[in-house]
Order: structure tokens, then sequence, then C-alpha cells
């Protein structure tokens, strides 16, 4: 699941997009691992994960490459274990490099071999990615996830107007065709492939991003809302 | 510096002004690299409380926080006459400056003469090799090489340290090297050790090397710096953090 953005990272009060990633384990108390790389595991992001994925319905549990000494155990076997493992936002270049360095990256492609349900919102949704559009310091540019999606991924793509535009600069000049994913919603693939578009906001959209060769090509895919439709909405 | 400094209370204030003085300039703009700790708020906060009050201008450089500007990273950390990097995990701290490419820009402000300092993590990432505890059980890992041999830092203060420096350079998993205690720095002009500074007393440094299949270690000089208690006492932090919200406020 690649969230554009969302989940208890973004949207306070809004479950939704969570409530959907727990429900693909189809656990009835599913182990959660939370991997906050990308923030530099900052310890308010891991609080509020915990809030959020408190005990009552899954088995919650980070793993903190910043601070080895709160995490016990084998990180591996700790991910490989999991049902659910759920990337925070933040900086994906840092985000890769320190994942590369523990060998995480090899790690999440077993987990995802295994079945284990991967997801996550911003640089947590970019990893996933054989190319991104990254916005993190200074100019848009492209990098290279841990591509277990031989796709490209744009996230934030209403809120940040720059990466629009580098997206389609990108596009234009090679880079694999892919998504852009506006906040609220979220890109749901199984295996190599998406089979669902959903979101936490009426309205919020992603888009299939092609170049043809001389123009860019933007789909829009239709995103299931996960709420109850306002009244208005079924009275028309 | 081996460890202790404005990031572990109740610090070293003289070795936070020691970096400064080496700069040689008269009102040094000194930034923090906090990448091994992940940009930790807590050593953000601790510098700027540290460095406040002192004849510098102080600014650090996040690669993990989203700014609400835009940063050139390079521009930044070129227009620094001390670049100082805080402590943390040796490996993550490397592996994020290559890919940010960080390590290549800290390289050309060496040559180009600005002071590099760090406590740490960040005294060990600038030698050919250290001991890292990033994986838990201390190991020795290859560091940026810009000065020679190993380096071990919190010499004394974490024993599982020294013998695995030792156990290193016996054998030869890392060329010789100094082991550093808390509270005690290496001043290097160059690749050339220029001397030991010391802020504590018992704090100092050691030349370690193999010798006929044994590591042997030699205690080396230090010039004495004001220990904390000889300075006037330090702001706590406390009052530190009102000052610089007020400051924030205007």
């Amino acid at each position: 699941m690649a969230f554009g953005g969302g989940g208890f990272s973004m949207e306070r009060g809004n479950t939704l997009l969570d409530d959907y990633v727990l429900s693909l384990t189809r656990k009835e108390r599913p182990r959660v691992c939370f991997l906050p790389t990308a923030s530099g595991d900052a310890d308010h992001y891991i609080v509020r994960f915990y809030r959020a994925f408190d005990a009552a319905r899954c088995e919650p549990s980070h793993i903190s490459l910043f601070r080895r000494e709160q995490s016990a155990g084998d990180m591996h076997e700790q991910l490989l274990g999991s049902d659910l493992i759920y990337v925070g936002g933040g900086s994906v270049i840092s985000l890769l490099g320190t994942w590369r360095a523990h060998g995480l990256d090899t790690t999440l492609r077993r987990a995802w071999e295994r079945g284990v349900v991967l997801c996550g919102l911003s640089a947590g949704s970019l990893c996933w990615f054989a190319e991104a559009v990254t916005a993190f310091h200074g100019p848009a540019e492209a990098i290279e996830g841990i591509g277990l999606l031989p796709w490209s991924n744009c996230v934030h793509y209403d809120a940040e107007p720059e990466r629009c535009r580098t997206y389609r600069d990108l596009l234009a000049g090679g880079m694999v065709e892919g998504y852009a994913v506006e906040d609220g919603a979220a890109l749901h693939f199984e295996g190599e492939r998406l089979t669902r578009v959903v979101s936490s906001r009426p309205g919020a959209r992603a888009y299939r991003m092609r170049w043809t060769g001389d123009r860019l090509s933007r789909r829009p895919l239709p995103a299931d809302y996960l709420g109850v439709a306002p009244a208005v909405v079924r009275a028309a | 510096m081996g460890g202790g400094g404005f990031a572990s209370p109740p610090g070293d204030p003289s070795l936070d002004r020691y970096v400064l003085d080496v700069a040689r300039v008269p009102h040094p703009r000194i930034c923090l690299l906090p990448t091994a700790g992940g940009d930790a708020e807590d050593q953000i906060r601790r510098f700027y409380a540290a460095y406040r009050h002192l004849p510098c201008e102080p600014t650090h450089l996040s690669l993990f926080r989203l700014g609400a500007e835009p940063v050139e990273v390079a521009s930044v950390l070129l227009g620094q006459d001390v670049l100082y990097v805080g402590g943390g995990s040796m490996l993550n701290l490397l592996a994020v400056w290559r890919a940010h490419g960080v390590d290549a820009i800290l390289r050309e402000a060496w040559e180009r003469g600005i002071v590099l300092c760090g406590i740490s993590a960040g005294s060990m990432c600038w030698f050919e090799a250290g001991v890292t505890t990033s994986f838990g059980a201390p190991r020795p890992v290859p560091g940026l090489g810009l000065l020679p041999g190993s380096n071990s830092v919190h010499y004394h203060g974490e024993p599982a340290r020294r013998p695995c420096f030792h156990e290193a350079i016996r054998t030869e998993a890392v060329p010789p090297g100094w082991g550093v205690d808390d509270g005690a720095g290496l001043l290097f002009a160059g690749r050339e050790l220029a001397e030991v500074a010391s802020a504590r007393r018992d704090a100092g440094a050691y030349w370690v090397e193999e010798r006929a299949g044994a590591a042997v270690e030699t205690a080396l000089g230090a010039r004495e710096l004001p220990r904390r208690e000889e300075l006037e006492p330090p702001t706590p932090l406390s009052i530190a953090e009102w000052r610089e919200t007020r400051m924030r406020r205007r």
C-alpha cells in the first residue's frame, strides 16, 4: 500500500487508511512493525505510532536504526515475523542509505515475497518503487527505490506543484511510467499489479502517468472512498 | 573528541570553546551535523544552548527533517568556518552522508581549510576506521579516511570498546590508532597530530599499535584545558531554552 500522504502521520483523527492496511493482514490481532527511519527515528513519531496502533487491535513494535539499544533481538527476524510493516515519512534518501547500510532492503524484499503486507506514506511510499521523485533538499529530483514495484511514484501530488512539474519532466526524460498520488489517496498493489485505489478523503485522487513520446498521458484512477459517503452525495 | 562536550550534561564548556579557537577567526560560523543521531531534537537544542552565548554564529543542517525552505547542502556546509559532527550511529552517519553526497562535500571543506570536528561517531568518521556500537556489540567499521589510522571513543567510559579496539589492532583488522576518553580530543593539522587536549581530570588519549602480535598502548601527554568547575557555572538548559523561546517571539 503506497499512500500519497495520510494515515496517523498526517491525518489526525482519520484512521481510514490505517484501518484498511490492518484489514489487509486478515488477522484479528496482526503484528505491526513500524520503521521510522526516514524521520531519523524521531521519538515523537514513534510515540504517535503506538498511540495510533494501540495494543487493543494489533501487536505493535518498531525498529530504531539510530537507537539500536531500544530494539531488542534480531531486527531481520522481527520484520519477517510481522504481518504488516509500516514505513513512516521523512527523507527517502536518508531512509534508503540507512536501510542499505543495515541490509534492510534485502530483508524487506524477503518479507514481501513471504506475503507480509508492506505500506507507508511519503518517503515510506516512494521507497517501494523502482524510481521516485523526491523534493527534500532543494529542487525535486529522481531517486532509485528498492524496486519491489517496477514503476515510478510521486507523492503529495496535489500539495507540492514543484513535484508535479519535475515528475512530468522526468517522465519525458525517460523515467519509467508510474503513479502520482494525492494526499489522502493510496495505491493497493498485489504483487506488482495495482488492484485498487482507496482514499481517506472524498475526492483524493491518483493518476497513471506515462510519457507517450510527445506528450504526458495523465489518466485519473477511480478511487474508493473508505469512509461513509456524505449524505448529500447519496441523495444525488 | 572522545565524548562529552555540549551533548552530554553537564558538558565540557572548554571543549566547546576549543573548537572555536581552532578556527582562528573572530566570530566563526559553526554548523552542527546531527546526522548520526537521526537529527535528534535534543542534540540540536543542546548545541544551540552551548554555542548561543559564545562568540560565534551557530547553525545546523538536518538531513531528515523537512525544513520550511529547501536547503542547498553544499553551499551551507562550504560557507562555514567549523563543521561539528554530533554523536550517534557511525554506520548510519556514513550511509546517510553517502546517500546525500555529503562525504564528498566534507572532503572539499577539509581541503578548503574549514575546521572539521566531532564527538563520538562524529570523531571516528574522519579516520580510516572506528569502533562502532551501531550493530549492538562494538565492531570495527571503515570511516572516511581523511585522517590516518583508527579511532576509538569513550575509551574508558564504555568498557566494551577498549578490548574490541585492541583486538582489532592486534589482528590488523584496523590500522594502529588513537583511543580517546570522554572530555579529551585530538587536534590534527592536515593529517598530522598537533596536540591532545583534555578538559577533564584523567581524560586523555592513547596510541595503540600492534607489536609482536600484541596490542601495545601508550598514554599521550595532553594540554589541560580549563575544567568545567573552573569556568563560570553553565546556564541551566531550561533557562537557556526559555531565553531561546523568548528570542524567537521577538
